[in-house]
């Protein structure tokens, strides 16, 4: 998708503003929705490509104007109610309405760590033959889906840099759920 | 996850313009301005100046590779041992490492 959250090589940001011993969370609220999120997509709910994609599609002015956790707590709101999790009128009151979906078996503390060192990963086993070989220039084709790909802009207008990278990165970097943004050879 | 080592001659820098990715497992969650807009814009078309403003003055010999993680790879950057710690031992040396150093915007110093 060609959006707002693709801006590598863009000017007019600001300035960088470092922040020293910066806390891990803000607020408690994220933290929640950090620990919230990860519940949801360890249990399946939705996977790390559907979730980038869920950013992506906030619209360019909301996107810039949210923290990095509003954005989340945006996302998980609506992939609980899409998912069947929970429901608008239950995410509006905050209490969960007489025989709501529950989560069997329920996620508890000492499941998480497991989880999270061993799951989550993107890694999908498909039958498809490489097409470059490991350290082989390619340069990126300009082609714009409307759906999630991870081929960033700047890649396709440097293509000479686009080349710079082991091909060990080739196979998973420019890639999509939705529909292939494919490379050529150099 | 690939690790790139930095050298008198190379100096790696890690960035996701797309979104935040980021080595989670090793270096824990991201600082916001790892996240922030200003840092993803500009690591890839002005890393030097981004790097400066870090603290990082690099000679113009020194050649910069900026790292895209946007996908399932994760790059952690290796930082160059600090001059005088050659006594140091593996304990003495994690001691002195710092999160800033491993995505590569800025050195290791000793204390």
């Amino acid at each position: 998708m060609n959006g707002i959250h693709d801006m590598g090589g863009m000017h007019g940001m600001g300035p960088i503003e470092y922040e020293k011993d910066e806390p891990v969370f803000y607020h408690d609220w994220e933290a929640r929705t950090y620990a919230l999120s990860l519940a949801l997509r360890l249990g399946g709910q939705f996977n790390l490509d559907a979730a980038r994609n869920a950013i992506e599609q906030l619209p360019p002015a909301d996107y810039l104007r949210m923290s990095y956790y509003e954005k989340w707590f945006i996302r998980l709101m609506n992939y609980a109610i899409l998912n069947g999790a929970v429901t608008a009128a239950e995410m509006e009151t905050g209490k969960p309405a007489p025989g709501s979906a529950r989560a069997i078996p329920g996620l508890v503390a000492d499941m998480v760590h497991g989880m999270i060192a061993g799951g989550a990963s993107a890694r999908h086993n498909v039958r498809i033959k490489p097409a470059f070989a490991a350290g082989q220039h390619v340069r990126a084709r300009n082609m714009n889906p409307a759906g999630h790909t991870r081929l960033q802009r700047w890649r396709v207008c440097f293509p000479r840099h686009a080349s710079a990278f082991p091909g060990r990165q080739t196979s998973a970097c420019v890639f999509s759920t939705v529909r292939c943004a494919r490379i050529v050879g150099w | 996850m690939v690790v790139v080592e930095n050298t008198p001659e190379i100096h790696n820098l890690v960035v996701c313009t797309l979104c935040s990715c980021y080595p989670w497992p090793v270096l824990g969650l991201p600082p916001v301005w790892y996240k922030s807009a200003p840092y993803r814009s500009r690591a890839v078309i002005d890393p030097r100046v981004v790097l400066r403003e870090f603290g990082l003055e690099l000679a113009n010999d020194v050649e910069v590779r900026v790292w895209d993680s946007t996908a399932e790879v994760r790059y952690l950057v290796l930082p160059e041992r600090p001059a005088g710690s050659e006594r140091l031992n593996e304990e003495q040396l994690a001691a002195v490492i710092t999160r800033d150093s491993m995505i590569g915007v800025a050195k290791v110093k000793l204390p």
